[in-house]
């Protein structure tokens, strides 16, 4: 079990010595149970921070938008930043780092195991609790404990707990400066891959059914790649002009621009918005499912990702985040690759 | 943009393309495009009337950029763009579009063969509409060659390529050079002497002032391209001086370490300071680190005790040099299809059941018997011989699939040296067929089995085991119909060839490519048969395919031709078709520099920058990069769009 404290007093002691000049965490939301993220960038502050199953958040995500705003400034990063990171989120940080996004000293990482948990899923716990409105929850063992006006409401963390967490056998940032919790990894709550293994057990015609259904719904508000620390790109290439203007920018450049995707929501410009994303993650999604989670149409967009992380993983033992130094999946080549596809 | 003034030319090709493609009416479309100012369409573009009329039509049209439909960019790119230079203008503003190979040579419908090059040709117009003209990149050359691998192939190239004045460094992984060709006893169809008509190769090579011989070494990275490769060798420490050793063999002698000796086939054994052969070239013995005590006079130190010359210096040390050369060939040989693959056949484990070079090693005086034919469990003459045709050749459900080439022909020879030796022995020869394709050949076939009495039986064996002191060969006549029980004193395997271990090791280091059986893969079947698809790369001998001796030697030679051609330039010129970053869109990510194969692109201040000099223009860049930071030139993302849309129009 992690003690909040300990949290706050690492926050607090490091800003105190201006070790840090942000710690990025969670507090207590302003829309109930909830948290939010928060940017705690002196002592008094720190106690603000909190830790219970609510805390979705990947905020990898700032360490990119401070990189964003540092070079907007033109000012260069100062003392590091200070994160709370899940096992998902710490793998995101590899990730940048491994891209050379910032440097390893530009952040202090506070690891946080999810233990044998994980974060919940308001979807499944509004169906367990009948349409009682919690205000709090709270990590208890392998239990979550919700308070609601109806008194206190406990659940095993597993009939609630997200899909993301319940496949999650690295619940653990391996990546860190200061870690709290124990480091369970290797737990198996639920077959890795579950709902994408159980997706593909249909056949065709049904598949292609369920993704029109989705694709059809899509209405490109863009919150999955908005809430995406993988996501970093200046300009998007559905962003359908591809290129940023800048000074050097010339005339020509700006009359050339690529149009890969329309801007429309139709079917078929949805579908390469989505699956351009799914390529374009792969090897590099570490599946902390914000995406999926910040989606308002309910799209299964983590299914699109984990197919591309399995394939990675089963057929050239790639996983995402596993080490800075190592070279990313799509621009690594082995000998034996298995390359039966290309003849 | 101004607009372009593209000249479109339509090739028949005989009947090749026009066949299963109506050029006419891709011509009429392609005169439909905005930029197209001229069309063309003729039986054979790249005859001397069909070139000249290109040239003609630039000029008189006053066209700024073509396109010539026709066959592959592999074949003619290089006319045509010669063709657009010579009428004055850029030679990258010409492009190819490919409807033979990849439209007319692969469909039969003609309606739809025809709206395919439509397609092809319009996407290829759109993507001319924007190319720049480029200038050739001049690289300056690099006068030395590398020659890897130490065998018949190696020497030869690398002797050829000397007696032309060029400096040559020869790496060579064993000990000695001379490869497989030493290890021969006679070689077909003239019974001579294979170390008689080798060794003087070896010593010319030895003492040849423009070879740098660089033995118990091995390549162990390649950088550049061709015209200037950088290549760093291990150089294996022997712990004797070459020069101070006397050849006296007293080390040896007090050696406490017997290991089998890989040189003979593991048929006789060796001492952990050895050397290979009589004829070794460096004539020197060598100290095996990884079976010696302990280099360590506490530990044993005897043959340093024992050496007056003081040729033994137990501090030698690895060491890594580097060294710079225009062009390589590589010479890494084969090795022989494990048996232990093969457990029909014994699987390596059955006594008295030889493979090919062990018999050599047999027949060889130079050999453990001494030139007399003993098997190697009792040491007596083996009175009958099987020999085994196509092991683990010709069988593509279980093993190799491909014909290995020379074992028809050195089992012939097999048998008659067996014949020779043992003039009242019997030898029986199982087979499939007789590939005895070679000047001399088929008589040399036709005297074995006539002359040298050798009962030739035609079909496969399905099983041998030992029985009764013998090794019992069960197979089948297909030509009576029977099945054969053989009990064979001795039976010696054919077994197919197969790339050498060096082979696929270096291929991995030089980034060359293989075939589907692990060969190096040269650059054209027919027309570029010792080039590897890299530049600056040649390929000779059994690495490439299975081949004989002759074969190699000729392949050496042409090998040695084309890097004496490269390197009697004075510049190279590269084409301008590389990679260029936008600064501006690049994030810094580095995967390009990952991605890139030929080590071309660094991170600098955050953002990569391509070495123009390595670039190869592959693109594997530019498809990794996902921020389109990293385009080709004329090759850009904005081309490859339109084109799409192009063939999706």
């Amino acid at each position: 079990m992690i003690n909040i404290q300990d949290i706050r007093d690492t926050a607090r002691d490091m800003l105190a010595k201006g070790e840090v000049r942000t710690v990025i965490g969670y507090r207590r939301g302003s829309r109930g149970m909830p948290a939010e993220p928060a940017f705690i960038t002196s002592p008094e502050q720190a106690d603000e921070l909190i830790w219970d199953p609510t805390c979705y958040h990947n905020l990898s995500l700032y360490l990119v938008h401070d990189q964003k705003i540092l070079a907007h400034l033109r000012k260069a990063s100062g003392s590091p930043i200070a994160i709370v990171a899940k096992g998902c989120d710490a793998r995101s940080i590899v990730v940048l780092l491994q891209e050379h996004y910032f440097k390893r000293e530009d952040v202090y990482i506070i690891g946080v195991s999810c233990e044998g948990t994980g974060v919940l899923d308001e979807r499944k716990l509004a169906s367990q609790l009948n349409g009682v409105q919690p205000t709090l929850a709270a990590f208890d063992g392998d239990d979550y404990v919700f308070t609601t006006a109806e008194g206190e409401k406990r659940l095993p963390a597993r009939e609630v707990m997200a899909d993301r967490c319940l496949e999650c056998r690295i619940p653990f940032p391996k990546e860190h400066n200061v870690v709290f919790g124990e480091d369970k990894t290797g737990r198996q709550l639920a077959e890795p891959f579950a709902a994408l293994t159980r997706f593909e057990a249909q056949g065709t015609g049904e598949r292609w059914d369920i993704w029109s259904h989705h694709f059809d719904r899509c209405m490109r508000c863009f919150a999955c790649r908005s809430v995406c620390p993988m996501c970093y790109c200046d300009e998007c290439v559905v962003d359908s002009i591809t290129f940023p203007v800048t000074q050097q920018t010339s005339a020509a450049e700006k009359a050339d621009r690529v149009r890969w995707i329309e801007r429309s929501a139709m079917r078929s410009e949805n579908i390469t918005y989505l699956l351009t994303r799914a390529m374009h993650l792969a090897g590099r999604c570490t599946d902390c499912g914000e995406c999926e989670r910040a989606c308002p149409v309910n799209i299964p967009i983590r299914m699109l990702n984990n197919k591309m992380e399995r394939e990675a993983r089963e057929k050239f033992g790639y996983e995402p985040g596993a080490s800075i130094g190592g070279s990313s999946l799509v621009a690594s080549f082995l000998d034996n690759d298995p390359g039966d596809f290309i003849r | 943009m101004t607009k372009k003034r593209t000249g479109v030319f339509v090739c028949h090709c005989g009947t090749n393309i026009a066949a299963t493609v109506d050029v006419a009416r891709v011509a009429k479309e392609m005169a439909g495009e905005d930029s197209v100012a001229f069309t063309k369409e003729y039986v054979y573009m790249c005859s001397e009337p069909g070139q000249e009329s290109v040239v003609q039509a630039i000029k008189d049209n006053k066209l700024d950029s073509i396109v010539v439909t026709c066959c592959s960019p592999n074949l003619h790119e290089k006319t045509f763009r010669d063709n657009a230079k010579r009428a004055g203008i850029n030679n990258f503003t010409c492009e190819i579009a490919n409807i033979r190979e990849q439209c007319s040579w692969v469909h039969n419908d003609k309606a739809k063969g025809t709206e395919k090059a439509i397609k092809i040709s319009r996407s290829v117009v759109r993507r001319v509409n924007r190319n720049q003209p480029l200038e050739s990149i001049a690289v300056n050359v690099t006068r030395r060659a590398m020659v890897i691998g130490g065998g018949i192939a190696g020497i030869q190239a690398a002797l050829d390529i000397a007696n032309a004045g060029v400096e040559v460094v020869l790496v060579e992984k064993q000990a000695t050079i001379g490869g497989r060709m030493l290890q021969l006893s006679e070689t077909f169809p003239t019974l001579d002497c294979s170390q008689c008509v080798l060794s003087p190769k070896m010593v010319e090579l030895k003492r040849h002032p423009k070879v740098k011989l660089m033995t118990y070494s091995e390549v162990q990275e390649l950088a550049g391209s061709v015209g200037n490769f950088r290549v760093k060798i291990l150089k294996k420490p022997t712990f004797v001086d070459p020069d101070k050793c006397k050849l006296c063999d007293e080390c040896t002698a007090v050696c406490p370490v017997v290991v089998p000796n890989e040189y003979e086939i593991n048929l006789t054994t060796r001492r952990a300071i050895y050397i290979p052969y009589a004829q070794s070239i460096p004539a020197s013995y060598t100290l095996d680190e990884s079976t010696c005590l302990g280099l360590n006079p506490v530990v044993c130190g005897k043959c340093k005790d024992v050496c007056e010359a003081d040729a033994i210096n137990y501090d030698m040390r690895p060491e890594t040099v580097t060294e710079d050369v225009g062009a390589i060939v590589v010479a890494t040989g084969f090795d022989l299809y494990d048996q232990a693959n093969m457990p029909e056949m014994g699987g390596g484990k059955v006594e008295d059941v030889l493979d090919g070079l062990q018999f050599e090693r047999l027949c060889s005086a130079s050999g453990a018997t001494g030139g007399h034919i003993l098997r190697p469990s009792d040491h007596k003459e083996p009175k009958n011989v099987v020999f085994i045709q196509c092991v683990g050749s010709r069988d593509p459900a279980k093993h190799c699939a491909y014909c290995s080439k020379i074992c028809c022909m050195y089992t012939a020879k097999h048998a008659q040296l067996y014949k020779h030796h043992v003039p009242d022995g019997r030898a029986y020869v199982f087979y499939i067929d007789i590939r005895s394709g070679g000047k001399g050949y088929e008589e040399f076939v036709q005297r074995t089995m006539e002359d040298n009495d050798t009962l030739y039986l035609r079909g496969r064996v399905s099983r041998l085991y030992r029985h009764n002191g013998k090794v019992r060969v069960l197979g089948t006549d297909t030509l009576s119909g029977q099945n054969v029980e053989i009990d064979a004193d001795m039976v010696v395997l054919a077994l197919a060839m197969v790339p050498s271990k060096g082979t696929t090791e270096i291929a991995k280091i030089l980034k060359i490519g293989r075939d589907k059986d692990g060969f190096l893969a040269e650059a054209h079947p027919k027309l570029r048969p010792v080039e590897s698809v890299t530049g600056g790369i040649y390929l000779a001998g059994a690495a490439q395919a299975p081949k004989d001796i002759p074969e190699t030697v000729a392949q050496a030679g042409a090998a040695a031709a084309k890097v004496i051609a490269l390197l009697s330039q004075s510049t190279l010129s590269r084409p301008p078709l590389i990679a260029k970053v936008r600064p501006s869109h690049c994030t810094g990510c580095g995967m390009c520099v990952d991605a890139c194969p030929f080590l071309a692109i660094r991170l600098e201040n955050g953002k990569a920058i391509v070495n123009e000099a390595l670039c190869e223009g592959c693109g594997s860049c530019s498809a990794t990069c996902l921020r389109a930071a990293i385009d080709v030139k004329n090759v850009t993302q904005l081309q490859i769009f339109e084109m799409i849309e192009a063939c999706l129009a």
